[in-house]
């Protein structure tokens, strides 16, 4: 540990900001306020501050970001952006420092995110003990009021001098670099500081009448609890300001934002809150969490329970900001607790925390948001609003797919939009996907034509597990355009029929006009080595139908499989689900026999933008195949 | 070809054509994407022949509707820009008086002259593609506007309050500098322009799809503003939408 006096902290500061290769930011006033801003001066810095407006987050996960720029102008060209000039971030509170040590796990798991990381490893962080406590802070409950790590300098206030922690080599070169009449801090000054420490904690005005550890626990029993969200999300504004001054939420939205040339532009991804209406609309209409008691209660699950059970840790660090900036009072999760805490106490609920859950965080490769540039081969319409496109990958390379993952498909200008693949991966060189024209990317993919571009990102998603389907009896059961996904591993069992036994096919429309895939099907039903049936909800007058009549599950007693042997495999509207689940489990098909795949709105495409997410799962990454048995208690699954 | 371009205007104060004809650079590339036909701000001429059409101001009276309903027939587009015609903007305010006396304020001893009935957004008369909100309109935002219709694209329209772009922007909340604010229940898509200049939001581009006006108006209230002037503030720009809800 090191001593500096205040004014030799003064030049250091100053030296750091006349180094023209630091871009050096501080603690300001902005108002009665404090805001992280770019520091002009040493005298600027104020380290007394309570609390920032926004987290330092902002440095590493900007608001706005450019993802690319890409320019359609002779042919397609994209750019990343340029890197910026190392931070040196000046007065960090220790509570926004583990904000940060959360959003290092959430921004590495499966999928690295380089534009987060390149900011934050060219970075310094210089934290400094609070000095002056925030009415709504509670930090002290969250273990991340005070801290030993995560810091490259840690300062802490003793008068007319600070007491610096070194907590890196970074740190330490730092120091050297730029500060003079640096000492070794005696016994006097250490024992000082942590008082210091302690005692601006006892200061807290915020009290947890339980221990956050249990907080899980708490939650576990809580999803349905009777008019509890509803009560506490009343007065709820749906503005957003909870999450977004969040310094451990990280959702976003990608976005193109073309010049007026139409030709180029930028994408762009920008902050995100899961408390917004539209978050999780998807391009159908359909809304999962569309009042404002469910999306309330998802912001506390998602903090309290979902990233605990994948991280272990519950991400929040009692900064007080979201308590702070809720106009009506009702964001402050220390008020939320308690009244659970004492709501489950009463009602006689024993709370123990359970063991820690298990963690498994492994980073497989970047992300990369820049999509390749793909030629659509041959554009074949299948219905008034669905066409089937076939796509070739400009650079020679196969997409390398599994049956039933997806794609990122880009229309410059316009952005992307997740599409389930339609094609066997044994069908070599291109790829198909069934597009239905529902948003603004689908409508204008039907505009193209064969010999126009495309963007492609992927494959994405986890895809059947062909291999444990092999030597099994696969039964098929598809409605509407949940025939697409189906079909990438239907023509893959078809192509290695021996590694499988009976085959099955149930597909149902609502009117023959609408039935994807015809002719394929047609020759399907002429098999002897599959058993296709199909059926229509309706028949209107000018159309012709020879086969069955009604909802899909009028199918179900129509094939003879056995329950143990089987494995359904399901694709459908949502609503689909519920009902040919029933009449399974009817069948005695066990609940690990039935296989489904879910989507959900996909943006990112590995499981960052949060869009994705139903309860603790994100579809994008650890569906959009799912077995029943382990979703079956998702309540926004199905 | 580059499509047809025409502006319109109704009961309003021009403000919102003042923003389109003060785009500087921004007029030149965009000149270079559509043809403006008829703009009686900026030009002479005018014609018939248009695919966009963009109209500015609430309808006040019956002889408004049919000149609108001529616009709809003639252009395949037409987006309704800033407040008075998107959501019935401060027209709307004397709805909420006697109509007569309304009159004789603005004309004195000629009102018997003047026809006039509440004022409208012009959806109220004809059914309306895209919205450019505000008073005035954002310029950034009716090029995002421009340039999603010319790219065949719905334009994204925010259905989440200012108090998202307040945050981003890290401005001082309003109710924090003792000051009364409409942002938590109004459209975004300004970029908190107003709070960014240390004021507060009016509301000027209409409320969001599911606001929470009760508890809105309880915030307002809590923090100091008599139940009247809460009422005030809602009217001055919701005040054809609130009726309506």
């Amino acid at each position: 540990m090191k001593i500096i006096s205040k004014s030799d902290f003064d030049d250091f500061v100053n030296n750091l900001i006349n180094d023209d290769s630091l871009n050096v930011i501080g603690v300001k006033a902005r108002g009665n306020k404090f805001a992280f801003s770019p520091l002009q001066t040493a005298e600027e810095l104020r380290l007394d501050y309570d609390v920032t407006l926004l987290p330092p987050k902002k440095y590493f996960f900007p608001q706005r970001e450019t993802l690319f720029t890409y320019d359609l102008a002779g042919g397609f060209s994209a750019k990343e952006p340029e890197e910026t000039k190392p931070m040196v971030i000046l007065g960090v509170h220790p509570y926004d420092i583990v904000a940060l040590l959360h959003m290092d796990e959430i921004f590495r798991e499966t999928k690295s995110d380089p534009y987060y990381f390149k900011k934050r490893e060219s970075s310094v962080i210089i934290g400094v003990n609070i000095q002056k406590l925030s009415k709504w802070n509670f930090s002290a409950f969250m273990g991340s009021s005070t801290l030993d790590y995560g810091y490259d300098l840690m300062l802490t206030d003793l008068g007319n001098r600070y007491i610096v922690n070194v907590g890196s080599q970074k740190g330490e070169e730092l120091l050297s670099k730029y500060a003079k009449n640096v000492t070794t801090a005696l016994a006097r000054d250490i024992q000082i500081a942590g008082q210091k420490k302690r005692e601006i904690m006892n200061l807290s005005q915020q009290n947890f009448d339980f221990s956050p550890e249990l907080i899980p626990e708490l939650l576990k029993d809580s999803y349905g609890r009777s008019g509890f969200w509803e009560k506490h999300s009343e007065k709820c504004l749906a503005c957003g300001s909870c999450v977004l001054v969040c310094p451990t939420c990280y959702c976003f939205d990608v976005k193109d934002n073309p010049d007026l040339t139409l030709e180029a532009g930028e994408r762009i991804r920008t902050w995100d809150g899961c408390l917004l209406e539209d978050f999780a609309k998807i391009a159908s209409g359909e809304n999962f969490r569309a009042t404002r008691p469910t999306r309330y209660r998802h912001r506390y699950f998602k903090k309290g329970k979902y990233l605990y059970d994948r991280f272990g840790f519950v991400s929040c660090v009692g900064c007080g900001r979201c308590s702070s900036n809720c106009l009506p009072n009702i964001a402050n999760p220390v008020d939320l607790f308690n009244d659970m805490y004492h709501e489950m106490q009463n009602s006689g609920s024993r709370i123990i925390a359970s063991a820690t859950p298990e963690i498994n965080i492994k980073t497989e490769e970047d992300i990369n948001f820049v999509p390749k540039l793909a030629t659509i081969v041959k554009k074949t319409p299948m219905t008034a609003i669905e066409t089937l496109f076939e796509i070739e990958l400009d650079d020679g390379t196969e997409l390398g797919h599994k049956p039933g993952q997806f794609v990122e498909v880009s229309a410059f200008g316009i952005g992307e939009a997740p599409i389930s693949l339609s094609s066997s991966p044994t069908k070599k060189k291109t790829f198909e996907i069934c597009v239905r024209k529902l948003g603004n990317v689908t409508t204008r993919l039907h505009k193209l034509n064969e010999g126009d571009k495309v963007g492609i990102r992927g494959p994405f998603g986890n895809g059947f597990d062909v291999e444990s389907l092999k030597n099994k009896d696969l039964l098929f059961i598809a409605g509407g355009l949940g025939i697409a996904p189906l079909r990438s591993l239907f023509n893959y069992v078809l192509d290695n029929r021996k590694d499988y036994d009976k085959v099955f096919l149930l597909y149902g429309c609502k009117e023959p006009k609408e039935m994807l895939f015809g002719e394929e099907i047609a020759a399907v039903a002429l098999r002897d080595d599959v058993e296709m049936k199909a059926t229509v909800n309706w028949c209107p007058e000018n159309e012709v139908w020879s086969g069955n009549i009604g909802v899909i599950t009028t199918l179900i007693p129509q094939v003879s499989f056995d329950p143990e042997t089987t494995l359904a495999i399901l694709c459908g509207p949502p609503v689909m689900y519920k009902f040919v689940i029933a009449d399974l489990k009817n069948k005695k098909v066990p609940d690990d026999h039935i296989i489904m795949s879910l989507e959900r709105r996909m943006k990112c495409g590995v499981g960052k933008c949060g869009h994705c997410q139903i309860n603790q799962i994100y579809v994008c990454k650890d569906g959009p195949v799912f077995n029943y048995a382990k979703i079956k208690g998702v309540p926004e699954a199905l | 070809m580059k499509p047809k371009v025409a502006f319109f205007d109704f009961a309003g104060c021009e403000g919102d054509q003042l923003q389109i004809a003060n785009l500087e650079e921004d007029l030149l590339a965009l000149l270079g994407q559509v043809e403006v036909v008829t703009f009686r701000e900026v030009m002479k001429e005018q014609s018939d022949d248009y695919d966009i059409a963009f109209v500015e101001g609430s309808c006040t009276r019956l002889q408004d509707e049919d000149r609108l309903k001529q616009i709809r027939k003639n252009a395949k587009i037409v987006v309704a820009i800033g407040s008075c015609a998107a959501i019935g903007g401060i027209n709307s305010l004397r709805n909420y008086k006697d109509l007569d006396s309304v009159k004789k304020t603005v004309y004195g001893d000629n009102a018997r002259l003047f026809d006039s009935y509440a004022a409208r957004p012009i959806d109220a008369i004809i059914p309306v593609d895209a919205y450019v909100y505000g008073c005035p309109i954002d310029r950034e935002d009716f090029l995002h506007v421009v340039k999603s219709l010319l790219l065949g694209k719905k334009p994204e329209t925010p259905t989440y309050p200012v108090c998202v772009e307040c945050k981003k922007n890290e401005n001082v909340c309003a109710f924090e500098r003792g000051q009364f604010c409409v942002g938590p229940v109004t459209r975004a898509g300004c970029n908190s322009c107003c709070v960014n200049e240390g004021t507060i939001c009016w509301g000027c581009r209409g409320l969001i799809d599911n606001p929470n006006e009760n508890s809105e108006k309880e915030v307002l209230i809590k923090n100091g503003l008599t139940v009247d002037d809460a009422i005030s503030k809602f009217r001055l720009y919701f005040g054809w939408q609130e009726a309506k809800r």
